[in-house]
């Protein structure tokens, strides 16, 4: 088991998903009848999401659940995380007698492809964070994968001199050209193919599916804008 | 058929740090195998087919304790949850009963039933164990005239020691490892941690009676 030394907390992988797993069979779940014949298997169980999240919570709370904590939610897809996250992170607060006050802001990121398709990074939210300054910043990002939105907003953020920065990613996937940090709070290491559920969407479907699930070829040409 | 999530034999499950376990456990654990969440989830399929099957007619939900208790609590409150939900519902009244098992002198297993009030043919009867129990309680539970008796099991032993019979609703299929966790108890501990997990080795001697 690992050894956890008093002070020093070990950056934790996150629950690995290996490429040749083929997730579980929706059959066995409850899901939206509207989505019957959409999805190929569940990834990620809902109930198995709220398990880690809570492990989440409690690192979080350890480390810099101090007085405020100030979360910055990345939507659309952020905003199911966040918002059981912190749930988890008051719940586990609330029963240690620590007295944390939470605010969440929020921000959407839009990028813009042009012709020569390097993606450009369209900061859209509040324009003054100086509620930041001197403060505990949490990023909360859906899905990790190139890093870049993670490098923008960290660059975004740091600009208001918060206290410390840290960024929590529910799914980091594995792809050739990966972030180089990750998260420091991961979820779940996911192989890399396309995820729906729990906020993610294909052309803003999906989004009302509890469990994170990958997507069937029936599903992707029926929502195909 | 029932459908059931397998879990393989070869499953090391997860390692204890990616989720919240209590502390005085931490060193009696090897993995995490099915964490709660996934039971919760599988559970609130089940309480979906169960209604679609036995829907219509009143249910006496019958609880084995003490292992059952916390599977049965999650199934009633998905079921209640269908009910609330929706414009049909069934009344659902519950019911305890405890089997005991002891051995006689001529060191045949019994198991004797305890509890139950409607059930009041089985109180107190024996039950000769030959590695049937289930299949022996259906039986006499047929003798209060049911409409009908529908077994859900959480939990389904791959194990040669099986007598075959399969349960109408299955959880989990699971290898023949020592689990604790989610009401599964080892001399009475671990019935306090919410995940199913497998127990180490060190753990058997330090809680053996």
């Amino acid at each position: 088991m690992t050894d956890r030394l008093v002070g020093c907390v070990q950056k934790e992988e996150g629950l690995v998903i290996p490429d040749d797993w083929p997730g579980y069979n929706l059959e066995l779940f409850n899901y939206p009848e509207h989505y019957r014949g959409d999805i190929e298997s569940v990834l990620i169980p809902h109930g198995v999401i709220m398990n880690r999240i809570e492990c989440l919570a409690r690192d979080i709370l350890e480390e810099i659940g101090h007085h405020t904590l100030m979360v910055l939610c990345v939507l659309k897809g952020g905003y199911k995380f966040c918002s059981d996250l912190v749930d988890s992170i008051k719940s586990q607060s609330r029963s240690t007698n620590r007295q944390l006050t939470t605010r969440v802001e929020f921000i959407r990121l839009k990028s813009y492809l042009n012709d020569r398709s390097t993606e450009d990074l369209h900061i859209i939210g509040p324009e003054d964070l100086s509620i930041f300054k001197g403060k505990n910043v949490l990023i909360v990002e859906a899905i990790v994968d190139t890093g870049k939105t993670m490098k923008a907003l960290l660059q975004h953020v740091k600009m208001f001199q918060p206290k410390a920065v840290k960024v929590a990613g529910l799914l980091v996937k594995r792809i050739p050209k990966g972030s180089e940090t990750l998260p420091d709070y991961v979820g779940f290491v996911i192989p890399n193919r396309f995820v729906v559920g729990y906020a993610l969407d294909y052309n803003e479907y999906f989004r009302d599916l509890n469990h994170i699930c990958v997507i069937s070829e029936t599903g992707k040409q029926k929502y195909k804008v | 058929m029932a459908s059931y999530l397998e879990i393989l034999d070869d499953d090391q499950g997860h390692e204890l740090s990616l989720f919240c376990v209590p502390k005085h456990y931490e060193e009696d654990l090897d993995s995490v195998i099915i964490p709660n969440g996934l039971i919760k989830d599988r559970t609130e399929r089940l309480a979906r087919d169960i209604v679609r099957d036995m829907g219509g007619h009143h249910i006496v939900a019958l609880c084995v304790l003490k292992g059952g208790y916390k599977f049965f609590a999650d199934l009633m409150d998905y079921i209640k949850a269908l009910n609330q939900n929706s414009d049909k519902s069934v009344p659902l009244t519950v019911d305890f009963i405890r089997l005991k098992s002891y051995s006689n002198d001529q060191s045949t297993n019994c198991v004797k039933v305890i509890g139950g009030d409607e059930l009041s043919a089985l109180a107190g009867k024996d039950i000769v164990e030959t590695g049937r129990t289930m299949e022996t309680l259906l039986s006499l539970l047929n003798e209060c005239n049911p409409k009908m008796v529908k077994v859900a099991s959480l939990l389904v032993k791959r194990t040669p020691r099986s007598s075959g019979y399969r349960p109408d609703y299955i959880g989990f299929e699971v290898p023949d490892k020592f689990l604790v966790g989610y009401a599964l108890d080892y001399n009475e501990y671990f019935r306090d941690l919410s995940h199913i997990c497998i127990l180490s080795d060190r753990a058997k001697e330090k809680y053996k009676v």
